[in-house]
C-alpha cells in the first residue's frame, strides 16, 4: 500500500505510520504533507480513497475534514470535486433510504463546514430540508404519519450532527440555528411518541414502554443539554481549531439544494390493518439503530455527559458495522477511540444491546459473541469482567427479559463460555437449585449447561461445573439412544416385536431396497400387527440404525425415508412419527430437534405435523421448563420461511433472466428483420435479403433466443406458482400456531373477566409456601397427564427469587413465546392478518394473546 | 462491509493442489462455493458438535468428516455445506479462529466436496498438516497477538478491575484465565517435554491439547470409533517440510 494510503487509513492511531505519536495536531501535518505531495499526480486516486475512509472511518470525520480544509488551500479544485461527490452520493442516498450513508455523510458535510469547506448556511438549508419533508409526513392532512420512521430518521440525522458543528453553527450562524431547533422542537410536538412495546428488552411494568422517552426524545434532550453547555463535547475531536488560521483563508464551496423523496401515499383505504402495515413497512425501512440496554449501575458511566454517550454509542455502532469480518481491525478500532475516558461499560452495554436487539440485530448473533470474545483478549485485564457483570446483571432480571432475547442469551452465554475453557463462577448460582423448576433462573443455567454439552461434551462440562457439583441435576441426560427395541427389558408384548426389530434391522444390512422392505411391510406386518406397532418397530429401528451420527441419519432418511412416508401418509400419523422420535431421542433435545429438522427437509413430515406434536400435551407441560418443544418449532417455522425466501430470491433473478432474455430474443428478431429487409446482390440482380447462410443462421439465431425466453418465461412461472403455493401454506401455518396457542392459554390463563395482566400474573403468589404448593398441585396440566411433580420438593424451598407460581409461570413463558415468534416473522404474518384476525383474533380471543401478538406485530393497541 | 482492510481479491491462501482447473478456476469455485473446509479440529470432535456450533451461521446442509484412509476414524478435519452463500461467508467470517473442543480451528472457503476429499491425504492415512498447518499457525498466531493489540486508549490505562469474574475473589479469573490460556499451550508443551521426546515430529499444539485432556478415559467412550493416537502427516506425493 502506498505510503499515503496508510497514513490515512492510519491517521489518529496510535500506530507506526505516525512514530506512535497521539497528537492529532502531527498527524493532521504528516498526512497533509504527503498527500500534498502526491496530489499533482494521484488525485483521482486519492479523491475516492479520502472519500472511503471518511465513509467507513466515520469516527476519525473530523481529522479527514481538517485534511480536506487544508487542501483546500492548495488546490481548490479538488475539494470542489469532493464537495459535488459528496452531494450526488448524499442525493442517492436519500433517494434509496441508505440510512447509514445519509447519517455519516451529514456528520462529513458538519465537519467540512467546521473547516470552512462549505458555508454554515448550505448546511442549515440541508437541514431545514429534512426537517420540513418530516414535518409533512407526520401531518395528518397532507402527509402519511404511518411513515414516522423516517420523519424521525431524518430529524434524528440533524441532531445528530450537532456534536460535531453546533458550536461553529451557533457561533456563526445563530438564528438561523436557532430557527431549527425551534422547528424540530415543533416537529416533536405533532409526533407521536413511538412506543417500545413489543421490541424493548423488559417487561417490566405494563406501560413501562410508554412511559420512557423514545430514541428521538431522548437525543433531544441530550442536545439541550449540550446547548446549555456552550456546545461542549469531550468525545468529539476538534482538530480543526489547531489549523483555524490557515482554513479561513479557505474558498468555501456551493453546496447545491437537496431533495428528499416523495411522501408515501396513504393508503386506499384508512384502516387500522392498512396503517398498520405502512408502518411494519416503514420501520423495516428506517429501522431504529439502537435501543438502550441500561443494565449497568449509572455509577459506571454517570461521569459521562449525556451527549458523550450518544457519541461513542455512534462510534462503536459504525465500527461493528464497517469492520464486520476484519477481527483485528475491528477489536482495535473498538478499544481505541478518540476520546478522553474509559469506556468498557459502555461498549459492553452497546454491544449487547445490539446481540439482543429486537426485532432483529444488525448481523447474525454469532458476530457480537465473535466480537465480544475479540474484546476480552485485546483488554485481558478490564473486559472480561465488564461482560461477566452484564451476565450478572442479565441473569438477576431474567425473569423480565424477553423471550428471543432468553434465547440468544443462551446461545452466546455457552458459545462464549466454550472459547475460554468453560471458565465460569457457577457457585454464584449453585442456589437456582432451590427455586422451582419452572423458576426463569433456573430454567437459564439449565439450558446453558444444555448448549454447552452440544458444543462439547458431558464429561467436560460435568468437570466445568465443579465449583458447585449439585447443578449436575441441571445438566442434561447423558444423552444416548433410548432404544424400544434394544433387548435390553424386552418385555412379554414385546419381544415379537424385537424379533420385528431385529429382521428390519438385518435386511437393512442385508440392503435390501426401500421398496423391498415396503414390501415387506405392507404384506406380512401391518396386516398383523396394526399401525401402532409396525409404526413404532420401523421408526425406532431406523432411527437406531442413523443413530451414530448425523450423516449416519441422513444417509438412512435417504435410502429408506420412503418406507417411512408410505406408512405415515397423512397428518396424524406424521405426528405419530414425531413423537416416536421424540421417545428415541427422548435423552438428546439436540438429536430430536436434528431429526425432526432433517425430516421435515426430506418431506416426510409437514411443518402442520410439527406444529402439532409441539402442542401436545407431553410438549405443552414443558412448555416453561424447557427450550426443547420451543426449538423444534423454531427450526420448523424457520425452515418454512427459509424456504419462502430461497423462493423470493429464485424468482428475483428469473425476472433478470426474462429481461435479458426478452432483450436477447428482440435483438435477434431485429437483427433478423434488418438482414431480411436489406437488398442484396444475387447474381447481378438485388434481392430481398441478406445472402442465405447468413439468414439462415440469424433466423436460427433468433428462433433460440425466442425459446429461451420463452423458457425462461415458463420457469418463472413455475416458480411463482411455487411461491403462491407456498405463501398459502404459510398462511395455513401461521393459523394453525395461532390457533393452538390460542386453545392452550385459554386453558391456562385466568378468566379474561378478570382484568388479568401480565404483571398481575407475576405477582399471583401465595402468601405462604403451602398455600403455593396446594394450589399448585392441582394444575389442570399435571392432573392430565399424572406426571409427578418434582418440584414440589423444590417448590417448598422457593423463596425471595421466585415467587411466580407454575401455572402463572407457563403462562408468562408462553405469552413471551407468542410474542416472539409474532415478533420475528412480522413481515410474513401482516400479509395474512385480515384472515387471521377473522379467524383467531376474534372477540373472544384471551386479551393477553392478542396483546402479545399484536406487540409482537408493532400494531398499536390505540390505532385499533 | 469493511472494503479498507480486506483485500477482497484475496479469499484463500490455499490452493488446493487437486483441484483440476486453472487458478481463476480455483478462485471461481471459492467465490460461488458453499461448503467451508474445517481444519485443525480435535480427532474426537463429532459431528454434533460441529452441527451445533455451524449451524449457529446458518441451516446446514450437510457435514461430511474427514476420515484417516487406513483407520476410516476422524482425522481432523472436515467439510460443511450449507444451503446458502451469505450463511457459508459467515461461517468463515465468524468461526474461523475460534475454539471448538479446546482448539483453535481454522474454516475456510472450499471450491466444493468431492467423493474423495473425505480421505486425509497423509502418507500415514492421516491429513495433512504440512501446508494447512502452517497457515493455521500463522493464523493462530496472528490472532493471539490480539492479546496484546490493546494499544488504543483502553489499552493505555492500567486495568483497574480485578481480572476475574469473582464477587467471591480468588479462584478461576476470566480476565487472568484468558492469560493463562494465552500461554497455555506453550507452557503445557514444556512440562510435557518427555511426550515432546518420545514423538518430536508430533504438532506441539496438538499433541498439548492432548496431554491435557483430563478426560481421555472418558473421551473414547463417547466416541468408540475415534482412534487414539496418529497427527498430522506428510502428503503422499508431497514436497512439505514439518514444522520442526
Amino acid at each position: 500500500m502506498s505510503s499515503w494510503k496508510s497514513l490515512l487509513l492510519r491517521i489518529g492511531d496510535k500506530s507506526s505510520e505516525y512514530n506512535s505519536s497521539s497528537d492529532f495536531k502531527d498527524h493532521i501535518e504528516t498526512c497533509f504533507g504527503a498527500l500534498r505531495r502526491e496530489l499533482l499526480h494521484s488525485s483521482s486516486e486519492i479523491l475516492p480513497f479520502l472519500l472511503q475512509c471518511s465513509e467507513q472511518l466515520p469516527h476519525k470525520i473530523p481529522l479527514y475534514g481538517t485534511l480536506i480544509g487544508l487542501l483546500n488551500l492548495e488546490d481548490e479544485d479538488f475539494v470542489k470535486k469532493i464537495v459535488e461527490n459528496t452531494q450526488d452520493s448524499f442525493q442517492d442516498a436519500l433517494d434509496s433510504g441508505k440510512c447509514d450513508i445519509i447519517r455519516i455523510l451529514m456528520r462529513f458535510l458538519t465537519v467540512l463546514m467546521c473547516s470552512k469547506v462549505i458555508q454554515p448556511a448550505s448546511l442549515v438549508v440541508v437541514f431545514e430540508t429534512l426537517l420540513s419533508s418530516a414535518a409533512i409526513t407526520v401531518d395528518e392532512e397532507k402527509g402519511n404519519p404511518s411513515w414516522q420512521a423516517r420523519a424521525d430518521f431524518y430529524v434524528i440525522c440533524i441532531l445528530s450532527c450537532l456534536p460535531w458543528g453546533g458550536a461553529e453553527l451557533a457561533e456563526q450562524v445563530p438564528e438561523e440555528i436557532e430557527r431549527v431547533l425551534v422547528g424540530i422542537q415543533a416537529y416533536l410536538s405533532i409526533r407521536r411518541h413511538t412506543s417500545n412495546s413489543g421490541l424493548s428488552f423488559f417487561e417490566d411494568g405494563e406501560s413501562g414502554g410508554d412511559i420512557e422517552k423514545d430514541f428521538l426524545e431522548d437525543l433531544w434532550e441530550r442536545i439541550q443539554v449540550l446547548s446549555n453547555n456552550g456546545w461542549k463535547v469531550e468525545s468529539v475531536p476538534r482538530p480543526h481549531l489547531s489549523f483555524e488560521a490557515q482554513l479561513v483563508g479557505g474558498k468555501s464551496h456551493e453546496f447545491g439544494p437537496i431533495s428528499c423523496p416523495e411522501q408515501p401515499e396513504l393508503p386506499s383505504t384508512i384502516s387500522a390493518v392498512a396503517y398498520g402495515k405502512q408502518k411494519h413497512e416503514a420501520e423495516l425501512k428506517y429501522p431504529q439503530r439502537t435501543r438502550r440496554l441500561n443494565i449497568f449501575p449509572a455509577s459506571k458511566t454517570e461521569d459521562l455527559q449525556p451527549i458523550d454517550r450518544f457519541v461513542v454509542e455512534e462510534y462503536l455502532l459504525d465500527v461493528l458495522l464497517f469492520f464486520n469480518g476484519c477481527r483485528k481491525e475491528c477489536a482495535s478500532f473498538m478499544v481505541g477511540l478518540p476520546v478522553p475516558f474509559r469506556y468498557e461499560y459502555l461498549m459492553a452495554e452497546t454491544i449487547f444491546s445490539q446481540l439482543l436487539l429486537l426485532p432483529h440485530p444488525p448481523f447474525k448473533p454469532i458476530y457480537y459473541t465473535l466480537v465480544i470474545m475479540d474484546l476480552c483478549k485485546a483488554l485481558p485485564g478490564a473486559f472480561p469482567a465488564v461482560v461477566a457483570g452484564a451476565v450478572r446483571a442479565l441473569f438477576d432480571k431474567i425473569a423480565d427479559l424477553d423471550m428471543e432475547c432468553r434465547t440468544r442469551l443462551i446461545l452466546w452465554f455457552s458459545h462464549h463460555l466454550s472459547n475460554f475453557q468453560f471458565i465460569w463462577p457457577w457457585d454464584e448460582w449453585a442456589y437456582v437449585l432451590d427455586l422451582p423448576r419452572w423458576a426463569p433462573q433456573r430454567v437459564f443455567v439449565q439450558e446453558v449447561l444444555e448448549r454447552e454439552v452440544r458444543l462439547s461434551y458431558w464429561d467436560k462440562i460435568k468437570q466445568s461445573i465443579e465449583n458447585a457439583p449439585a447443578l449436575e441435576e441441571l445438566l442434561p441426560p447423558k444423552g444416548g439412544p433410548n432404544f424400544k427395541y434394544s433387548g435390553v427389558d424386552g418385555q412379554g408384548k414385546t419381544e415379537q416385536e424385537q424379533a420385528l426389530s431385529a429382521e428390519l434391522s438385518n435386511k437393512v444390512k442385508g440392503r435390501q431396497s426401500a421398496r423391498e422392505i415396503i414390501v415387506w411391510i405392507e404384506e406380512s406386518i401391518y396386516p398383523i400387527h396394526g399401525l401402532e406397532v409396525t409404526l413404532s418397530v420401523v421408526v425406532q429401528t431406523l432411527l437406531d440404525i442413523g443413530s451414530k451420527s448425523f450423516t449416519h441419519l441422513i444417509t438412512i432418511l435417504e435410502r429408506y425415508g420412503q418406507v417411512m412416508a408410505k406408512l405415515c401418509s397423512d397428518q396424524d400419523k406424521q405426528v405419530m412419527l414425531i413423537a416416536e422420535v421424540g421417545s428415541y431421542w427422548k435423552n438428546n433435545a439436540q438429536m430430536t430437534a436434528i431429526t425432526i429438522d432433517r425430516m421435515m427437509s426430506c418431506r416426510l413430515v409437514s411443518n402442520l405435523a410439527i406444529v402439532r406434536w409441539v402442542f401436545s400435551p407431553e410438549n405443552i407441560e414443558q412448555f416453561h421448563l424447557s427450550d426443547c418443544p420451543w426449538e423444534v418449532l423454531r427450526n420448523a417455522v424457520s425452515k418454512t420461511y427459509n424456504r419462502i425466501t430461497d423462493l423470493r430470491k429464485e424468482i428475483s433473478s428469473l425476472k433478470k433472466g426474462v429481461i435479458s432474455a426478452e432483450e436477447a430474443a428482440s435483438k435477434a428478431k431485429a437483427d433478423l428483420e434488418a438482414a431480411e429487409s436489406k437488398l442484396s446482390l444475387v447474381e447481378g440482380e438485388p434481392v430481398l435479403g441478406e445472402n442465405p447462410a447468413k439468414l439462415k443462421h440469424l433466423k436460427s439465431v433468433a428462433e433460440k433466443a425466442k425459446e429461451e425466453e420463452e423458457s425462461m418465461h415458463d420457469s418463472l412461472e413455475a416458480k411463482e406458482a411455487l411461491l403462491a403455493r407456498a405463501l398459502d401454506e404459510n398462511e395455513v401455518l401461521f393459523l394453525s400456531l395461532y390457533k393452538n396457542f390460542c386453545t392452550v392459554l385459554m386453558e391456562h390463563l385466568p378468566d379474561a373477566s378478570s382484568d388479568v395482566t401480565l404483571q398481575s400474573l407475576k405477582s399471583i403468589h401465595g402468601d405462604s409456601m403451602a398455600v403455593d404448593l396446594e394450589e399448585s398441585s392441582t394444575m389442570e396440566v399435571d392432573d392430565e397427564n399424572g406426571i409427578p411433580k418434582k418440584s414440589q420438593s423444590n417448590g417448598g424451598k422457593a423463596s425471595n427469587t421466585c415467587n411466580v407460581k407454575e401455572k402463572e409461570q407457563w403462562c408468562l413463558s408462553t405469552l413471551g413465546y407468542v410474542k416472539a415468534f409474532s415478533r420475528q416473522y412480522a413481515s410474513e404474518i401482516w400479509p395474512h392478518i385480515e384472515k387471521l384476525d377473522a379467524e383467531v383474533f376474534t372477540e373472544d380471543v384471551h386479551p393477553l394473546l392478542r396483546k402479545a401478538v399484536y406487540s409482537g406485530l408493532r400494531q398499536m393497541s390505540n390505532e385499533l | 462491509m469493511a472494503s479498507l482492510f480486506k483485500d477482497p481479491t484475496k479469499i484463500s491462501a490455499y490452493r488446493d493442489r487437486r483441484f483440476n482447473g486453472t487458478q481463476e478456476e480455483f478462485e471461481q469455485a471459492l467465490l460461488n462455493s458453499t461448503t467451508v473446509y474445517i481444519g485443525n479440529m480435535s480427532f474426537y470432535t463429532t459431528e454434533e458438535q460441529v452441527y451445533e456450533l455451524f449451524s449457529r451461521a446458518g441451516e446446514i446442509k450437510k457435514i461430511i468428516m474427514g476420515l484417516d484412509k487406513n483407520s476410516k476414524t476422524p482425522c481432523g478435519f472436515c467439510f460443511v455445506l450449507y444451503y446458502s452463500r451469505e450463511d457459508t461467508e459467515d461461517a468463515v467470517k465468524y468461526i474461523s479462529g475460534t475454539i471448538l473442543d479446546d482448539r483453535p480451528i481454522r474454516v475456510d472457503f472450499d471450491w466444493g466436496f468431492v467423493e474423495g476429499r473425505q480421505w486425509g491425504r497423509g502418507r500415514s492415512g492421516g491429513q495433512v498438516r504440512g501446508g494447512y498447518g502452517k497457515l493455521v499457525q500463522r493464523e493462530l498466531e496472528a490472532q493471539r497477538q490480539l492479546v496484546d493489540y490493546g494499544a488504543g486508549s483502553l489499552g493505555t490505562f492500567p486495568p483497574v478491575m480485578p481480572p476475574h469474574y469473582g464477587k467471591h475473589g480468588g479462584g478461576h479469573g476470566h480476565g487472568g484465565s484468558y492469560r493463562h490460556g494465552r500461554d497455555y499451550h506453550r507452557k503445557r508443551h514444556r512440562d510435557d517435554d518427555r511426550h515432546g521426546r518420545e514423538a518430536p515430529k508430533r504438532n506441539s499444539d496438538h499433541e498439548s491439547r492432548r496431554a491435557s485432556d483430563h478426560d481421555s478415559d472418558s473421551r473414547p467412550e463417547k466416541n468408540p470409533r475415534f482412534r487414539e493416537s496418529g497427527d498430522s502427516d506428510d502428503e503422499e506425493d508431497n514436497d512439505n517440510k514439518r514444522r520442526p
